[in-house]
């Protein structure tokens, strides 16, 4: 296995980091090569697939179908599907350990967690959090899973040795994505109904500032020190400094941008259009579109969509 | 035909008091798009469209009543020939792009099976300019909120209206328009 990426380092370029966007309507996961901005591979997911996560290794990506009821594990370098489990309910956030395995799947149906094992995608265990689990982020050391819990205006702090609920922050109103920073201390919730974002010190439990943002904000991407949301029924992006916590930048996207991430670097944030079909390219350092990837009908992509491929 | 939908959707009244705030709704939206090719210049059919109050295309409409024109944050409310009424709200006005998007904030799930309902009317020349499409786009989410949804409250519930609803507001634009009223 070492030699043969040894060979490979040695006769290709280096490749690039890749983007899986989900597509909810046209059940599709699209591979999207983010140095070439092509798509570069389609997989057909049943079931109106969501939630998406890579894992930090590269190796595997993890879809939510909250009509399917199951979870796909997807092998990612062949983009071929190794799992499809029946979690039941309705998956919808999805979020991997550190470590690669497991995958935690929020139930928005039956207010619980579903950890699966990302190599046999068995069903290892499950925790009850509030009502209609959102999004999910581990911190980076692989203690703590944070939940958003939409429908209790809460954000449920989970230690993922025991799946024990160790904590339950009241934040804005319908929390939707959760973000943790890659420090471990904060966590970003992108709260609908409230129009803002709650930033919360983790150790601490509570929350230490409110950002006002667009309309209906969907999730957060965090990228030099500067937090990007996703403005729903804005169709922007608003971007703040996460220390000074001022407004930047309120950036025209495609309409009903949803999912967002950033590269390892920083230098972009990439985010899903539902409405126009489109991932939006973000410069982050001048804070401009530099451009629009045409990907399938009704891309999503909530969650931590990007896929390292450089180590 | 959108009468009978509405109909048909008034025999789900039983079901109405399980559903909860509009706020509230399933993981996941749907779309729709219809569109429609109307013999005349881009200028005339958008003079229409974009007249957020006059909703009178749309062949269920009887009364159009609101206020702020179509600027971002005008408001209508739509009186359906069978008395219901619909609460509506432009998003946006694009008239380089020829695009109005707006948003129902009210209405009950017995007169439409959506929430979260928004929609987009796009106007295009074609041919030489001489001619028009209409494309109509709606984003929502099913009457009920809930898993394992009634059938007159799921998903195909909701895209069935939804289409019926486009194919005869086009219908209606396209006769109005060519047919010089």
């Amino acid at each position: 296995m070492l030699m043969a990426t040894l060979a490979l380092s040695g006769t290709l370029p280096a490749r690039a980091d890749e983007a899986f966007i989900t597509s909810q309507p046209a059940e599709m996961l699209s591979i999207v090569d983010l140095a070439s901005r092509k798509v570069v591979a389609t997989l057909p997911i049943p079931g109106k697939p969501a939630g998406i996560a890579v894992s930090p290794d590269g190796a595997r990506a993890f879809v939510t179908s909250p009509d399917g009821k199951a979870l796909t594990i997807v092998d990612a370098a062949s983009r071929t599907i190794t799992h499809r489990v029946e979690v039941g309910g309705g998956p919808l956030g999805v979020a991997v350990h550190p470590s690669g395995s497991p995958a935690y799947v929020a139930d928005w149906y039956q207010h619980r967690i579903v950890a699966v094992d990302a190599a046999s995608g068995a069903v290892t265990g499950e925790v009850k959090v509030g009502n209609s689990p959102s999004g999910l982020a581990v911190t980076p050391d692989g203690a703590l899973l944070l939940s958003a819990d939409r429908v209790s205006d809460a954000v449920s702090v989970i230690d993922t040795l025991t799946l024990t609920r160790l904590a339950s922050i009241p934040v804005g109103a319908r929390p939707f994505g959760v973000t943790i920073d890659a420090a471990g201390r904060r966590a970003y919730s992108a709260n609908v109904a409230s129009n803002d974002v709650s930033v919360i010190d983790i150790a601490a439990r509570k929350v230490i500032a409110t950002v006002k943002v667009g309309q209906r904000p969907y999730a957060v991407a965090l990228a030099g020190g500067r937090a990007f949301v996703t403005d729903q029924y804005d169709s922007t992006v608003s971007v703040f400094d996460v220390a000074t916590l001022a407004t930047l930048a309120t950036l025209p996207v495609g309409d009903y941008p949803e999912g967002i991430a950033a590269s390892e670097d920083g230098a972009f944030v990439y985010v899903a259009n539902w409405e126009a079909n489109t991932l939006s390219v973000i410069d982050t350092a001048t804070l401009k579109v530099v451009d629009d990837i045409a990907v399938a009908d009704g891309p999503r992509a909530f969650g931590a969509f990007i896929r390292r491929t450089g180590r | 035909m959108k009468l009978q939908l509405f109909a048909a959707a008034l025999a789900a009244t039983s079901m109405i008091a399980a559903v909860g705030a509009a706020s509230a709704h399933g993981p996941t939206r749907q779309k729709v798009s219809e569109k429609i090719e109307i013999n005349a210049t881009p200028e005339k059919v958008w003079a229409v469209v974009s007249n957020f109050q006059d909703g009178g295309w749309i062949p269920v409409v009887a009364k159009t009543e609101g206020t702020g024109g179509n600027a971002p944050g005008a408001k209508r409310t739509l009186t359906l020939k069978n008395g219901a009424t619909v609460d509506e709200e432009v998003a946006k006005l694009d008239p380089e792009k020829m695009t109005l998007m707006y948003r129902i904030d009210k209405v009950d799930v017995k007169v439409l099976p959506v929430t979260n309902y928004s929609s987009w009317l796009i106007v295009t020349p074609t041919g030489d300019g001489t001619k028009s499409e209409v494309e109509w786009r709606g984003a929502f989410y099913r009457g009920f909120p809930n898993n394992d949804p009634p059938p007159e409250l799921n998903d195909d519930a909701a895209i069935a209206a939804v289409t019926g609803l486009y194919k005869a507001g086009l219908d209606g634009l396209k006769k109005q328009i060519e047919g010089g009223n």
